[in-house]
């Protein structure tokens, strides 16, 4: 399975991003529902890295200088990186599916759910750590 | 011809999914242009402020006529709205990044 469309993999998925609509030369038109439910789960992802966003935001303006030096915007620009990660990796994976149900192919599999909570959760243990170390002192 | 019944509401709730992202975009858009209204607000703020409504604007206006693809008799997919859309929302993300540097 390939993720590059000819063999161009960045050119190539950033065409594609643009205009599934130009590749009509493979596959045929899928089920409007079938298209729209992609484009729903496009903007659940895309809510939730508005969400990290939102998160990173405020921290950056709610919290409280912590005890370690600069912990506060590393945290903030940690969770802004990966809200913009988020919505980068919607597009490319809306642009994949849009291009499987098109060919009749297995809908592409993606690891990247996991790999996004394994780094919320390491994150929330960082914090939870600071604070700790913040109330022993 | 009778026209598609739409039987699994799929229009309307594609249309609410834009909605609720739209809300979302809001509060990240307020978030971002909140620090210009301390009373010692700097040109930064205010440029940083002016980007992000501006960026606001165009999100909502995307979903708006995005709508009007929906209300077709079949509804049409979206195509080039959902890249926009998210280059947009990681262009918050980069103002963001200016906002913590304030």
């Amino acid at each position: 399975m390939t993720r590059a469309v000819d063999n161009q993999p960045v050119l190539g998925a950033l065409r594609q991003w643009f205009d599934p609509e130009k590749q009509p030369t493979v596959g045929r038109t899928p089920d409007y529902r079938f298209s729209l439910a992609n484009e729903r789960t496009f903007l659940a992802w895309i809510r939730t890295g508005l969400a990290l966003i939102a998160g990173g935001l405020a921290c950056a303006q709610f919290l409280p200088p912590l005890s370690v030096a600069h912990l506060r915007e590393i945290i903030a620009i940690g969770l802004l990186l990966l809200g913009a990660l988020v919505a980068l990796r919607a597009v490319d994976h809306w642009a994949r599916t849009e291009r499987a149900m098109r060919l009749g192919q297995e809908l592409p599999g993606s690891k990247f759910p996991a790999i996004l909570a394994l780094a919320v959760t390491a994150g929330a243990l960082l914090l939870a750590i600071a604070v700790l170390i913040k109330a022993v002192q | 011809m009778t026209p598609d019944p739409d039987r699994g509401a799929a229009a309307e709730r594609t249309r609410l999914a834009w909605r609720r992202t739209g809300l979302s975009a809001t509060a990240v858009a307020l978030l971002a242009a909140r620090p210009s209204f301390r009373p010692e607000a700097g040109v930064l703020a205010w440029l940083i402020a002016a980007l992000a409504i501006a960026g606001w604007a165009a999100m909502i206006t995307l979903a708006y006529r995005r709508a009007r693809g929906l209300g077709s008799v079949p509804p049409r997919p979206g195509r080039r709205v959902i890249p926009a859309y998210a280059l947009l929302a990681a262009a918050l993300a980069a103002l963001g990044g200016l906002v913590v540097m304030l």
